[in-house]
């Protein structure tokens, strides 16, 4: 494979094409770059990344746009640790510097946020200050200042950020740069004064990187792929790779977003720009790469030089060395549900994975010897908390029998987008030698002395609503049977959890062309949605496709043709014409006896509690 | 005026309190790696220098499956105690007690941070986390209360000089005596009795865990607010049973649940004050033990009005003191009219918590940052001048005249206060006018020359030959481009300051999200207009969730009439007015008409001043809307700031 052949920056040689990108991971101890940092990036190293870019550093104290956002003064022990750690490995390490400007947030610093003018970022409505002189000269400084910091750290290189949240994209764009003087004539300037600042102290040894947002999807005044191919042809004599991103303030979902948008989004515009640089710099491709053939073809096919996999190495730090040992059917597979690893918000939740929960925890999570004497292990139910649970003790050695009492494996993994983990899971489960029994049910009587664990699933849980008339369908039973078997008439879907059920079963019906409703408790619908990016897209999508939202409501009453609803605040009620009641209430756990639970037999939660209670249960056996 | 009851010495248990006000427990996010900071330590000595009779600490927490926050205390951690002997050593200096709150939340949690699932009576999810929990069996029970007597030992140790069991708001214990959330059908659920055994295990194993010469209290939720919940009747008798211990000293009220009506609870300026006190007054007539009365309490009168009607032994107030950490010796001193007293606004100290942020307050800007002390002024009489009387020019020469300057702030308007002073012409918001007066008073105290009526410029301000210029000239509106034309598209301030008086179909545009178009539209919905707010954002007065206000607002718009449409964008208006509305997710286009338009939308700062003083031969700072338009909170800090900077 192309993908595992080494590739020399600047001088430096990093032993594949695979990047694991610049992004947030909370794991800042302060604004430092921590040893949990130092431990997630050389995972991904002894993995066979070969460019790890760091965690983007804001330069300047003006600049602190989440708590743990690391700050350039305050990273060089970090940034020389994660070195040290991944040099061993060959891997090259590149220090992202930036600075997110009106996309920061003044909570923090407690003071105005910088940028080009006083336009106002979308969703946080904070209007920043014009940048004057003094502003621009300390930006400069800190490029400069923080470069040279890395430098003392003995990084291999810096990247500078002009990509989705950055200040130098605000300036390059028409949708941020108002300016009436020389920076706003040429928008550009700023970033070319930079890179060269950055280039002076840097020297000619050592990678400067640039990561460009090359369409900001708003062509009325952003950045298009036409004025970007130029600014990238300009600019590559002056860097040794770009990275081909794309997004603004205004899309921010779109830069990195989840499994609604087909994997290899920026491929075009990764070929057109890498044809516009014509080999002065290395390109790397962004977005949603997850299939190592996927990235394989991009590099075959001219799209780029190198490949950014950052999500992939999160959900398997062992990308690249499996694709050397051609196993990449072994690779765990990103779902790209972007439920653990987006977490550039306020909770500061670690990055992590639900497919692969000890991503973020490398310092606590630490892998298990194998058992002193292997056992014989009975696993019941084969879901993902099963599976996973099977998965791992067979890995370790004990001899694993799995039964499902539903034909087939994945549980209710299979009612779900994310259902290619599902398939992932069943084939490492046969590879390892699982011995797997489905459409049996099991009994105490057939544990036989062996060590048991239980995953054992869920079940439907109250529906807190009279039901006088009418039909009531749980949404697992819709997704089961398919929507084609449906009863007629409008369907009301009540969703009192506002994850990405609701949502999604709404979407799917108005899409067969039912007349369609959602009830939700919510000022919007599938406010959890907020962590993966996709809350304002869900809403627009079920705006465009004609559901009717009733928020702020709860059901009181279904009837032969018509639901009640009951507002959560006045208590005006309301009656909706009705054929079908879709219930995507919280379900309860499938309670069977035993000491050994895992995922939602303890209690129903997601795929990523799932994953990790079975892996759990699995190093409990001793 | 005198109060008798208000500094009456009070015994709870085996304390003694100099008076009647307790700074009880609310959470600040100061908490480091699960620790208490020195931040913790200096923010309740600060209160502990001013007087207060107790204080009570926020929650630690008792067990490892409770993490429902980023920065909660874990109390179960032994690394605690020295954290909690740095807090008791600060506040006991100032000869004050101090007791910790111990708690679990329950099910009022998510596994995200301890990736452990969720212990709660039964398996019912929360109404904000909506984590379904596992239901405790009887070792998770069991373990639960030996982390209560774990914890309460940490803080014996660490020198507090009681505890209190948080059973109210956000707890296990309050889960367990609710019917809403305890469907167990063992000898924990079913009749109070039983609903109540943990909460009397939990109080038996504390008080063996602290001995008798600690006190011990019980804090208890008086009217959860919601269905199927306890009502006061039912917490009476909980009070009554934990009395009957004969193991508590004290018993604390609350009202609401934190995941469901947390707008009850820490309520803004929209509810009256007091509005909790029947709690305590009806667990007072039915037990002999002392009781706290709370519900935003906001000055010394109140206080001691609370106890003078007999409703309760002690008064809580949090924002009183968070606001004003002299509160207590500003009133025993005989100057009650100097405290700086609190809005409820909830703009820094709530709606921080909610955020995950640290606590602050929009009035005291030294709130969150007690333990980094002022630096020394360099230089001292300094002639500042400062123009703009706004809350960050007032703010700016407070603080310098408090740090030896000398001081003249010029105002061309003929009152100050500026855009806050605006805000509050609005009925529903006329606490918000405390923040202006309360700096007002603070600039004359300190000898600010204050002038009003005056227009700086550049000559008046060069003649006056001022060392130091401080810029708070604040912002004007600045309609968009397609309101410039008609007559009938005004800004919000253009209503707020009397030059339009809209009449008919008015149309509020909202770009802020906060409570600039909602007051605006209640005014006008009570002038007798039909109002429609439109926003381009999902929510509309999104930002009001965040202070608390959206409850009370939603009730109220309902109540006057008053629509609701997001996701819109104004593309264009004619004569008529004819709008045309773009519905931003779809691309629908709408041509609308109305009567009025209200533009609420971002200002553009008031700085032809500084562009023209800033490369002069003084010192020239910019504070607040004249730096960027912002809301008050950055006006405040800002002018701190330049004032401790001089």
């Amino acid at each position: 494979m192309i993908l595992t052949t080494p590739v020399v920056l600047a001088g430096r040689t990093a032993p594949s094409r695979v990047m694991f990108g610049p992004h947030e991971t909370n794991l800042g101890r302060g604004r430092a770059i921590s040893l949990r940092h130092v431990a997630y990036y050389e995972r991904r190293a002894a993995g066979g990344a070969g460019v790890i870019v760091t965690e983007t550093a804001s330069v300047d104290t003006s600049d602190w746009p989440y708590e743990r956002a690391p700050l350039a003064a305050e990273c060089q022990p970090g940034w020389a640790a994660t070195v040290s750690a991944c040099r061993p490995h060959g891997t090259l390490v590149v220090a992202s510097l930036g600075h997110a400007g009106s996309q920061g947030s003044a909570a923090y610093s407690r003071t105005a946020l910088w940028a080009p003018s006083r336009v106002a970022d979308v969703a946080s409505r904070e209007l920043p200050m014009e940048m004057e002189e003094p502003e621009l000269d300390r930006l400069l400084q800190g490029f400069s200042f923080a470069t040279a910091i890395a430098m003392e750290s003995d990084v291999d290189g810096v990247e500078i950020d002009a990509g989705q949240h950055s200040l130098l994209r605000q300036f390059l764009s028409g949708l941020t740069n108002q300016r009436e003087d020389e920076y706003g004539a040429d928008r550009a300037l700023l970033l070319r004064e930079v890179l060269c600042a950055v280039r002076d102290i840097l020297g000619r040894d050592r990678i400067l990187g640039l990561r460009l947002s090359c369409d900001e999807l708003a062509p009325w005044a952003g950045i298009t792929p036409e004025h970007a191919a130029g600014l990238a042809a300009e600019l590559a004599k002056a860097v040794d790779y770009i990275t081909v991103v794309r997004g603004s303030a205004m899309s921010t979902s779109a830069t990195r977003p989840d499994f609604h948008t087909p994997s290899g989004f920026n491929i075009d515009l990764c070929r057109d720009i890498r044809s516009a640089v014509g080999g002065v710099a290395d390109v790397i491709l962004q977005g949603s790469i997850v299939g190592p053939d996927q990235a394989e073809w991009a590099l075959s096919s001219g799209v780029a030089d190198l490949v950014e996999m950052t999500r992939a190495q999160i959900a398997e730090p062992n990308l690249v060395a499996l694709c050397v040992k051609e196993e990449t059917e072994r690779v765990r597979p990103c779902v790209l549900c972007n439920q653990r690893c987006r977490v550039r918000d306020g909770r500061n939740a670690v990055v992590s994975c639900v497919v692969e929960p000890s991503s973020g925890y490398e310092t606590t999570d630490r892998p298990l010897a194998p058992p002193a004497a292997p056992r014989e292990v009975l696993v019941v139910g084969g879901g993902p908390a099963g599976l996973e649970a099977a998965r791992a003790l067979a890995d370790r050695g004990h001899q694993v029998e799995l039964v499902e009492r539903s034909e087939q494996l994945g549980g209710s993994l299979r009612l779900s987008p994310l259902e290619g983990f599902a398939d992932w899971l069943a084939s490492e489960v046969s590879r390892l030698g699982v011995k797997i029994r489905t459409g049996e049910a099991v009994t105490s009587a057939d544990f036989g002395g062996r060590t048991v664990v239980l995953a054992t699933g869920s079940v439907p849980g109250p529906r807190d609503y009279d039901i006088d008339g009418g039909q009531v369908l749980d949404v697992a039973d819709v997704l089961r049977a398919g929507l084609d078997a449906l009863p007629a008439g409008p369907v009301v879907v009540f969703d009192p959890v506002g994850d990405s059920v609701g949502a999604r079963i709404a979407e799917l019906l108005a899409s067969a062309g039912r007349d369609t409703t959602v009830v939700t408790r919510d000022a919007v619908v599938g406010t959890q949605l907020a962590v993966t990016g996709d809350l304002a897209d869900a809403n627009a999508r079920l705006h465009r496709a004609g559901v009717q939202l009733v928020k702020r409501s709860t059901l009181l009453a279904v009837r032969d043709a018509s639901v009640v609803v009951e507002h959560v605040l006045t208590g005006e009620k309301q009656e909706l014409a009705c054929g079908l009641v879709v219930h995507c209430g919280h379900r309860l756990p499938d309670v069977t006896p035993g000491e050994v639970r895992a995922g939602d037999c303890v209690a129903p939660r997601t795929l990523y509690e799932a994953v990790l209670e079975g892996r759990r249960a699995a190093q409990g056996v001793s | 005026m005198a109060f008798r009851f208000l500094f009456s010495p009070f015994r709870v248990g085996p304390v003694m309190l100099a008076n009647r006000v307790v700074f009880s427990a609310h959470l600040t996010n100061y908490a480091e790696d699960g620790r208490p900071s020195e931040q913790h330590a200096a923010y309740y000595a600060a209160r502990a220098a001013g007087g207060v009779g107790l204080i009570i600490t926020e929650e630690h927490s008792t067990h490892p499956s409770d993490w429902p926050y980023e920065k909660l205390i874990h109390g179960f951690n032994p690394d605690v105690v020295e954290g909690y002997r740095r807090i008791t050593d600060a506040v006991h200096a100032h000869r004050v007690p101090i007791f910790a709150q111990l708690n679990h939340n329950g099910g009022q949690a998510s596994s995200l941070y301890s990736r452990l699932p969720v212990l709660a009576p039964s398996a019912v999810p929360d109404p904000l986390f909506r984590e379904v929990p596992k239901a405790v069996d009887d070792k998770d029970i069991a373990d639960i209360i030996a982390g209560y007597a774990l914890v309460a030992r940490h803080c014996a140790e660490g020198g507090f000089d009681g505890v209190e069991l948080q059973c109210s708001h956000s707890s296990i214990v309050r889960g367990f005596l609710s019917p809403a959330t305890n469907k167990r059908t063992d000898r924990y659920g079913g009749s109070l009795a039983n609903r109540a055994r943990i909460l009397l295990d939990i109080v038996a194993a504390v008080r063996d865990a602290i001995g008798p010469g600690l006190a011990l209290g019980v804090r208890l939720c008086g009217d959860e607010l919601i269905e199927g919940g306890i009502k006061l009747d039912e917490a009476v008798e909980v009070a009554r049973l934990v009395e009957a211990t004969g193991q508590v000293d004290y018993i604390n009220t609350s009202i609401g649940v934190a995941t469901s009506t947390l707008f009850m609870i820490e309520a803004s300026m929209a509810v009256p004050p007091g509005y909790a006190l029947f709690i305590a007054n009806a667990m007072r007539q039915a037990v002999k033990l002392p009781v706290v009365g709370v519900g935003r309490i906001k000055d010394p009168v109140q206080a001691e009005r609370a106890l003078a009607e007999g409703h309760c032994d002690l008064v809580g107030v949090v924002r009183g003191q968070i606001a004003d950490p002299e509160f207590m010796a500003k009133a025993r001193s005989g100057h009650a009219s100097d405290i700086r007293t609190c809005l409820s606004c909830n703009q820094e100290c709530v709606g921080r918590m909610g955020l995950n942020h640290t606590l602050g307050c929009i009035e005291n800007p030294r709130a969150g940052n007690e333990s980094v002390p002022l630096p020394a002024p360099r230089l001292r009489g300094r002639r500042v001048l400062v123009v703009g009387g706004g809350p960050g020019g007032l703010q700016a020469a407070s603080t310098a005249a408090q740090r030896g300057h000398q001081v003249t702030l010029l105002e061309r308007s003929s009152t100050t206060g500026g855009q806050a002073a605006l805000a509050a012409t609005v009925p529903s918001r006329a606490e918000f006018l405390d923040l202006p007066r309360n700096l007002l008073a603070e600039c004359k105290r300190h000898g600010v020359d204050v002038r009003t009526g005056v227009e700086a410029t550049v000559d008046s301000v060069t003649a006056a030959q001022p060392e130091v210029v401080v810029l708070a000239t604040g912002a004007r509106p600045k309609l968009p481009w397609w309101g410039e034309e008609l007559a009938q598209i005004v800004d919000v301030r253009d209503v707020l300051e009397g030059r339009a008086a809209p009449a008919g179909d008015v149309l509020v545009f909202d770009e802020l999200g906060f409570h600039q178009a909602t007051s605006v539209a209640e005014l006008l919905a009570d002038r007798g207009c039909r109002v429609r707010i439109s926003t381009p954002g999902m929510v509309v007065g999104q930002d009001l969730g965040v202070t608390l206000d959206m409850e009370m607002f939603l009730l109220r718009a309902n109540h006057k009439g008053i629509a609701l449409t997001t996701d819109e964008v104004i593309m264009g208006a004619a004569e008529g007015i004819e709008v045309q509305i773009l519905r931003h997710t779809t691309g629908a286009m709408s041509t609308e008409r109305f009567d009025w338009v209200v533009c609420v939308v971002h200002q553009e700062p008031e700085d032809g001043l500084w562009k023209a003083l800033k490369d002069g031969p003084f010192e020239v700072h910019r504070v607040g809307d004249c730096l960027t338009p912002r809301r008050a909170n950055a006006a405040v800090i800002e002018g701190h700031r330049v004032g401790v900077s001089l």
